[in-house]
Order: structure tokens, then sequence, then C-alpha cells
């Protein structure tokens, strides 16, 4: 029992490397049911698509370290916002946000057909963290003069009216780090609903603010991207991810338990 | 020199302080337009102090280099890296450093398929680390422990599709334990967290806490 | 030759031949995006090679990572921030005349060029007031925000009417779980009698929460596996 407690790690990779490559490719597609936390957020999108010439800001706080677990976020919610002809902002508040953003705002934008400038645009990245979402608070042309095309963004239809936060009908943060709870809650403008999409780990710590009303919506990690697909119906990278999600976590949760038997089965022996 | 040295940015960071704390509750024109003004400053401090990360980041690899502390040829792989995709920055696509940046070329494919790659990799890799931590030390040895254990143990099967193909009260229970125990738990958290950070914003301001001036150099 | 020698000579052997297998058949395209995908791939593999120990290609890739990143960091701050509203905005080089002249841009331009003197032995106190501007301003922010979203807005759910219902039911739940989570967090009164019960409450929903915290962790952390071995299966190999 003891030189199974102690077992080589190197073994307990290989079943994690294996449970995530053999679902990948030989997946079981288990049914996804959307929590009420993502159900909400897309309530909040359907809520702003009837509104008249309804625009919202995409705030993108994250960086490639968490790239495969947001970015499905990012697609799931352009598409939705592009479906149903929402007008869309993006700005970055981290610096690597800019580089993994733009290509996709730009990439579903073609494919809905939407022209930038009118049905969308995008501001790049500020330092700053928090003082960008005070200044935008404040004067929004002063937070960013110019999109990343070098374009004023008093030029640009879409952003020309827009004077401050408050113009928007709605603000959503993809975030990977602090940026939900500590920069949008605390400096944001709380008259103007908010939602946010974060990895997993941060999740569990954003419950306080749904309750509070503070966040509308919550999507967590790369399951909640997949049940965001599940809504909108359009499965992809994060639902295909689903199956091999599922498979891991009982690989751990056998390994938790037995070693928990070998470790009871030792202090008995003991 | 005393004066200029510490107690002269001590009082500008209870001036600054004191008028960013009071612009939040002066309801004109006038205060909206410092609080702007002040939040603009700030972002662009904020720029030259990731210089000064850049700065202190080469330097440490260049002193490894310098004195030829093993393991320097990484250290001089960091700065080749560093040299070629700073190149490309400076290019950015034919533009040079004093246009808008270019959203194509060699700076963004370097970011994709090097940056992009290795970050989320990296990340990634601790998944295996947390797989065999959990299975060594992961253990029920009390009543407080087991209860975390269990809490983990639910909410790793509810909040993923199998857990419903198991057993439909999985979601329902991974759910509530989210919203009710782990909230309050979390708020309680939250609230010592804001005292504790209103507290030293406060010191802070009236000068008790004065470590952000670091030591020597004034005496 | 030793046993490792041979296994890093075998692995970049293979990834060669993959690769020639790949191109050749045309499953990798013969242009930028064909050797990009490659190079990734190499990368994310050095770095997994770690799993098995600490070694020289997982060192190599991880310098790489380290350069690379410092100088894209510098490039998104020098072309949205330092040239975009200093040099454009301040000094007006490479204006189309849209920017406007913000003339008081020079204090924090100044502040900022002084803090850049911290790592000057001499003169390296003028950095004090550049951090004095920016923790004094960062501190005054902080107060009132934080008194407002995270005290008053956090209080006011924690403390609604009771009433006869499963949600009466879990908003006691809540009020009870963050009062005992505030006594256990009160180390200037003994945690024993009554403040040592509901301390000890107070625990059971730390745990509750942490173990919560850790089964999200691990789910994270698996999404980004799951994210790095779809593109080694997906965009590299095209198994999928």
């Amino acid at each position: 029992m003891e030189r199974l407690i102690n077992i080589d790690r190197r073994i307990i990779f290989v079943f994690i490397f294996f449970g995530t490559l053999v679902p990948l490719l030989y997946p079981t597609p288990f049914p996804i049911e959307p929590s009420k936390e993502v159900r909400s957020t897309y309530e909040e999108f359907e809520r702003v698509a009837k509104l008249n010439d309804p625009a919202v800001l995409l705030s993108y706080s994250y960086g490639a370290s968490t790239e495969p677990e947001i970015q499905p976020m990012v697609v799931a919610i352009l598409r939705h916002c592009f479906a149903n002809d929402i007008k869309v902002v993006g700005i970055c508040l981290w610096p690597e946000a800019s580089g993994l953003a733009q290509p996709a705002m730009e990439a579903i934008a073609a494919e809905y057909g939407k022209t930038y400038g009118e049905d969308y645009a995008f501001m790049g990245y500020k330092p700053g963290l928090q003082a960008v979402i005070i200044n935008m608070g404040q004067n929004f042309h002063d937070a960013f003069p110019k999109d990343t095309r070098g374009t004023p963004v008093g030029e640009i239809a879409l952003t020309s009216n827009i004077n401050s936060l408050t113009d928007f009908d709605f603000i959503f943060d993809f975030a990977s780090g602090d940026s939900i709870e500590y920069w949008w809650i605390p400096y944001g403008k709380r008259e103007v609903p908010f939602a946010g999409g974060c990895t997993a780990v941060m999740a569990p710590d954003l419950y306080p603010f749904l309750q509070s009303g503070q966040l509308k919506g919550l999507l967590g990690g790369l399951v909640g991207a997949a049940e965001y697909e599940a809504l909108i119906d359009h499965p992809e990278s994060a639902t295909a991810g689903m199956s091999a999600q599922s498979i891991t976590h009982l690989i751990i949760i056998a390994f938790i338990l037995f070693g928990n038997l070998a470790y009871f089965a030792t202090r008995r022996g003991a | 020199m005393f004066f200029v040295t510490r107690t002269l940015p001590t009082l500008l960071a209870f001036g600054f302080g004191s008028v960013a704390v009071a612009i939040y509750y002066i309801p004109h024109a006038s205060a909206q337009t410092i609080e702007s003004e002040l939040s603009l400053w700030l972002r662009i401090v904020y720029a030259f102090a990731y210089v000064l990360g850049l700065y202190s980041l080469l330097n440490l690899h260049a002193d490894r280099i310098k004195r030829r502390i093993p393991g320097w040829g990484y250290s001089l792989v960091a700065a080749i890296s560093f040299g070629v995709m700073f190149l490309f920055v400076a290019y950015n696509d034919g533009n040079g450093p004093f246009a808008p940046q270019s959203e194509t070329g060699g700076y963004q494919w370097i970011f994709t398929y090097v940056h992009v790659a290795c970050s989320s990799t990296i990340f990634s890799v601790l998944a295996f680390f947390i797989a065999s931590a959990a299975y060594r030390t992961f253990r029920a040895r009390s009543v407080d422990a087991a209860i975390l254990l269990l809490a983990a143990i639910i909410l790793m099967i509810g909040r993923v599709p199998i857990g419903r193909a198991i057993a439909e009260f999985l979601p329902v229970l991974s759910s509530w334990l989210m919203d009710v125990p782990n909230l309050a738990a979390k708020r309680g958290i939250l609230l010592g967290v804001s005292l504790g950070a209103i507290a030293t914003s406060l010191r802070i301001i009236f000068g008790i806490e004065r470590s952000y001036l670091g030591g020597g150099g004034d005496e | 030759m030793t046993r490792e020698n041979n296994l890093f000579l075998g692995f970049v052997g293979l990834f060669a031949l993959v690769n020639v297998f790949l191109f050749t058949t045309g499953k990798l395209p013969a242009d930028w995006t064909g050797a990009g995908t490659m190079l990734a791939a190499g990368l994310t593999l050095a770095l997994y090679s770690f799993l098995y120990r600490d070694n020289p290609l997982f060192k190599f890739a991880e310098h790489v990572f380290v350069g690379v990143s410092a100088a894209y960091i510098f490039g998104i701050t020098w072309y949205q921030s330092l040239y975009g509203e200093i040099v454009v905005r301040l000094f007006g080089i490479g204006d189309d005349g849209n920017s406007g002249n913000h003339l008081l841009l020079v204090v924090p331009t100044i502040l900022g060029l002084l803090m850049l003197t911290r790592f000057s032995q001499k003169i390296g106190w003028l950095s004090r007031i550049a951090f004095a501007f920016f923790v004094g301003v960062g501190a005054g922010f902080t107060i009132p925000r934080y008194i407002s979203a995270f005290l008053i807005e956090q209080m006011e759910p924690t403390m609604r009417a009771l009433e006869w219902s499963a949600d009466g039911f879990n908003a006691i739940l809540i009020l009870i779980g963050v009062v005992a989570v505030l006594v256990y967090f009160l180390f200037s009164v003994e945690h024993t009698g009554a403040v040592g019960k509901i301390s000890k409450v107070g625990i059971w929903f730390l745990m509750i929460s942490f173990g919560a915290s850790f089964g999200y962790t691990i789910m994270g952390r698996l999404s980004l596996l799951i994210g790095r071995i779809r593109f080694l299966l997906d965009d590299w190999l095209h198994l999928m």
C-alpha cells in the first residue's frame, strides 16, 4: 500500500494525458444543460438585442495563458451579438488580449457580414487597469482617443456618440485575472448592466456578486463557454472539449478516492 | 534633503489621495474633469511602470550573461528572442515605430505561434501536477478536510456534463453548494479583504504606511 | 552517449519526420501558417518534456517565451500608450491633427520618467515622487469605491427580509455563514465558548468554499490542457 501511495507521478501524468487524448479523438456526446448564471447572461444579451440601436462594450482582460478557456467564450458571445445585430465596441485591459481578441472579432464579423466602424470597432489596449475604467466612465474619447487603425473615435460612426460608459447598453468582461472583481465592479458604472466570463479558477469568488446583482451573469471556464454554445445552438471548441473534461474529472476523482483508501488502509495496518 | 526625499512624497500622497477621495463625493462637472485627468495620468505613469519592469528583466539576464553565471546560455536565448521580437515590433510591418500598430506581419506571427503556444502550454502543465498533488495530499484526515474533499468531488462531477448522466441531483447539489455555502464564505472573505484594503489606503494617505518609498538614498 | 541524449535525439528526429510527412502530404500548408503551426507544436512538445524531467529543451523553450513576451508587451505599451498618448498627443509627432494638444500630459510624462530613476544609486530617490502619486491616487480611488461596491452592496443582500420558502432558508444560511466566517477571522478575540463554536461553523463554510475553489481550479487547468492537446491533434496533426 505504501508503494501505491508513493507511485511515480509520471504514471498519473500518463492517465491524465490519455484521459484527455482519447475522448478528444472519440468523443461521447453528453447533453449540456446551461446553468442559471450562463442562462442569465444569454438573456441579458437577448434583452439588449430588443433595444433600439443596441451597443455593448466587450472588455477583453485575458491573456494567452488562459486562451483555451476564454477564447471559446469570446467567439460564442461575438456570434450571439452579431447574429442579433448588436453593435460591439472592443477594448483590452490586458496587453496580450489585443492579439487574441482582434483576430476573433475580425473573423466573426466577416462571417456575419458586419462592417468595421458601423457594426463593430476595436479600440485596443491601454495600460492602467482600473484607471482605464474610471477614465472611460468620465470620458470615453479621452481614454481611447483612436482605435487600433489610428482613426479618431469621434470619426468612427459607432463610437462618435459614445461619450462615457453610460452610453453602452451592456458591458461584458472576459477575465483571466482580477478585472471583474477588483476593476469593473468597484470602478465601473453601477447603472450599466454588467456581466462577465472568467476562468474556472476565479468563478467561485464571483458568486457573491451574482446574488447582489452587481453581476447579471457569469460564464465560468470552458464549461461556461460550452453552455453558452449550447444556448446559441452553435457547438464549437468548448463543446468538443466537454467529453475530455468529464473523463479527466472522473480520473482525478478516482485517484483521490484511491489515495484515501490506500491512506486509511495503511493507517489501520500501522 | 530629508524633506525632499521623505516628507515631500508623503505630502504628495496625502494631497493626491485626499483629492481622489473627495472628487468621488462631489457631483460637479469640475470634479469629474479632475477625476478623468487623474485617471489619465495614472494610466500613463502605469505605462512607464512596464518599462521599469522590462529594464529589470533585461538587466537580470544581462548580468547573468556578463558574469557567466551557470545557465547563462539560456539568458542569451532570452536576450536573442527579445531582440528578434523587438526588431519586428520596431519594423511594424514596414510602417516603422512612429505609426499606428500594424495588425499583421511578423510581430503578430511570433505572438500567435510562439507567445500564445508557450504561455498556454506552461499553464496547462499544471493540470498534470495538480492531479498528482491531489492524489498524494488530498486526504480526509479530519472532519474539516473531509468537508473540503467532499465539496470538491461534488463540484467536479456536478459541474461537467457527465454529472447529470450519473445522477440528476448532482448538478443541483453542486449549484446549491456554489450559491449558498460558497457564496457565504466568499462574501465573508470579501468583507474582510475590503476592510483591510480600505484601512491600508487610509494608512497610505495619512502617511502611516510608507513602505512604497523604499529604503536608503536619502539619509 | 547517455540514455538522456538518445531520448533527446529520438524526440527531435521523430518530430522532424512527422513534420516532413505533414508537409509532403499537404496536411500542413507550405506557407507561414504551416511553418508557424510546426513551430508552435515543437515549442508545445518541448515544454511538455518537463513532465519527464527538467531538461535543456524545456529550458530553451521557456527562455524563448520570456524574451518574446517581454518584447511583445513592450510593443503593445509603446504603440498603444507611450507613442499613441505621449508622442502623438503631447508632442504632436505623427499626428493627423485629430488628436488634440493635451499639454497637461507633461505631468504624467515627467512622473513616468522620474519612476525610471529607480535603478540609479544617486537620483533613485526621485522615483519616490512618482510612486507617491501612483500609490496616493490609487489609495484615494480605492476607499469610496470599495465602501460602496464591496461593503454596502454586499451587506444589503446578506440581510434580506425572511420568508418561508427555500430562498428564505438559503438567505438565513448565507447570513449565518457570513457572520460565522467573519467571527472566524476575528483574531482579537479568543476563540473559546460561543465564539469558538461560531468560528467552527465558519470553518465548515470556508472548507466548502475552498473545496469549490479546488474543484474549479482542477477544472480550469484541465481545460487548458484540453486546449493544447486539441491544438496538437487538430491544427498540427489533423487527426480530429
